[in-house]
């Protein structure tokens, strides 16, 4: 017994490590038994439980870095989109006014709207063609719907189109079956609304009938249409008329530019009588 | 001997919970340094085989209990403690700094080596050859227990070994 125990306790640490082993062995050979597999299972879990734990630590120390790379990804997504809508959109006007069969747009200029000011009293457009593209002051500036305005001022690639809701806008107008001719004015206010001035009370207009633009005009072709009339009320000479404007101005993206009339010696002869007199 | 017995088991604890979900995800070529290895090599100088053997199967089962893997891992870090127990300087040895820390060196490679072989060979997922796993990544994963033994000493275990 006593040698046992001297054997024991010089060789304490080997038959530790041989009983260690043992055990270690065991558990191999009994991996798949069902407590052990328990214990496994249980284990995993709660090594994953923890592990996710970090993971979603991890993910919130960096979140900052996070929502700087979504809001990255987002710019760049939203750019994609703008600039897709912006295509369909613009192909999709552009093929209205190709497609109108009621207008023949051959020889018009096409552009579009890229910059306007509105005001109740000051409306100003800018459209993307210049000199350059042909376009001269005073063109008249129209959609298959009616008329836009008229050019203004022109620059190498842009324009500035007066449209017809300008205070200083003025235009020669007649009624398509009366034929009351006036001029067609905007007074401020709405911009679906003008006004037609200088039709005689004489005259047979009626509400509802379509105004269009005259032969009288300096600038605008005639027979392209403006408005209807929606009020008449008789003033002490004239009518005073209210007119619904054909043209959306809030929606207004792609125009088109007419041909620059040239009636020079219409003009001269309306403005200097003596030259009747010059010709034999 | 109580008191230093609860302080080991304590530690031992943490360092578990530290390899498991913190060196473990540093790994290299699937191999990573192994905290324990360097902990039990420390008890190994320190304290002496029986310390390191029983810390060693201590560290295997709770590490095979939450890799699920519980006997292979007892058997490695059995093994590997009871291995870098050859390296222990007893208090009466008048051993040097240097020479502890020398010795601790090389119980973390005896210890981390040994304990790797052990698992690749009872354990191989990838079903990557012999020579590969024993030889190369045994090396490899020992020298990063070095390295980290090494960071440890700077830190930790160099006052443990003050003359």
């Amino acid at each position: 017994m006593r040698k046992f125990f001297t054997l024991f306790f010089k060789y304490n640490a080997l038959l530790l490590f041989l009983a260690y082993c043992t055990i270690a062995l065991l558990f191999i050979k009994l991996q798949n038994d069902n407590t052990f597999s328990k214990l496994r299972t249980s284990g995993i879990e709660f090594s994953a439980a923890v592990n996710e734990k970090l993971i979603n630590l991890a993910y919130l120390l960096n979140v900052d870095e996070e929502n700087e790379r979504l809001m990255r990804v987002n710019r760049d997504l939203l750019t994609k989109v703008l600039n897709f809508e912006t295509s369909a959109v613009d192909e999709r006007n552009r093929l209205k006014i190709v497609n109108d069969s009621t207008f023949n747009a051959s020889g018009f200029i096409m552009a579009r709207v890229v910059d306007r000011k509105f005001s109740d009293r000051e409306n100003i457009l800018v459209i993307n063609a210049g000199w350059k593209q042909g376009i001269k002051k005073d063109m008249t500036v129209l959609v298959p719907e009616g008329l836009v305005g008229r050019v203004i001022s022109v620059s190498e690639h842009y324009a500035k189109v007066m449209p017809v809701i300008h205070t200083d806008f003025k235009v020669s107008v007649v009624s398509d079956s009366s034929n009351s001719m006036g001029i067609l004015s905007w007074s401020g206010g709405s911009e679906a609304i003008a006004q037609v001035e200088h039709i005689p009370i004489s005259s047979r207009l009626k509400l509802n009938e379509r105004i269009v633009t005259s032969d009288f005009s300096t600038f605008s072709l005639r027979g392209i249409p403006v408005g209807r009339v929606i009020r008449i009320k008789p003033d002490k000479l004239f009518y005073a008329i209210d007119l619904r404007l054909t043209v959306d101005f809030s929606s207004l993206s792609q125009v088109l530019v007419a041909p620059l009339k040239i009636e020079t010696e219409k003009v001269a002869m309306s403005s200097d009588s003596t030259l009747i007199e010059q010709i034999p | 001997m109580t008191r230093k017995l609860s302080l080991s088991i304590i530690i031992l604890c943490i360092i578990v919970l530290v390899q498991e979900f913190g060196f473990s995800r540093l790994t290299l070529f699937e191999v990573f340094p192994d905290a324990l290895s360097v902990f039990i090599a420390f008890l190994a100088v320190t304290q002496g085989q029986k310390t390191s053997t029983s810390f060693g199967f201590a560290a295997g089962t709770i590490t095979g209990i939450l890799s699920g893997n519980l006997g292979l891992n007892m058997l490695a870090k059995t093994i590997g403690g009871f291995l870098a127990g050859y390296f222990h300087s007893p208090e009466d040895s008048h051993a040097t700094a240097k020479q502890k820390t020398r010795h601790f060196y090389a119980a973390v490679i005896t210890a981390e080596f040994s304990a790797h072989t052990v698992i690749t060979t009872g354990y191989n997922p990838l079903g990557l050859s012999p020579e590969y796993r024993i030889v190369t990544l045994g090396l490899l994963a020992s020298l990063l227990s070095l390295i980290l033994a090494l960071i440890a000493n700077r830190l930790f275990v160099r006052k443990s070994f003050a003359d």
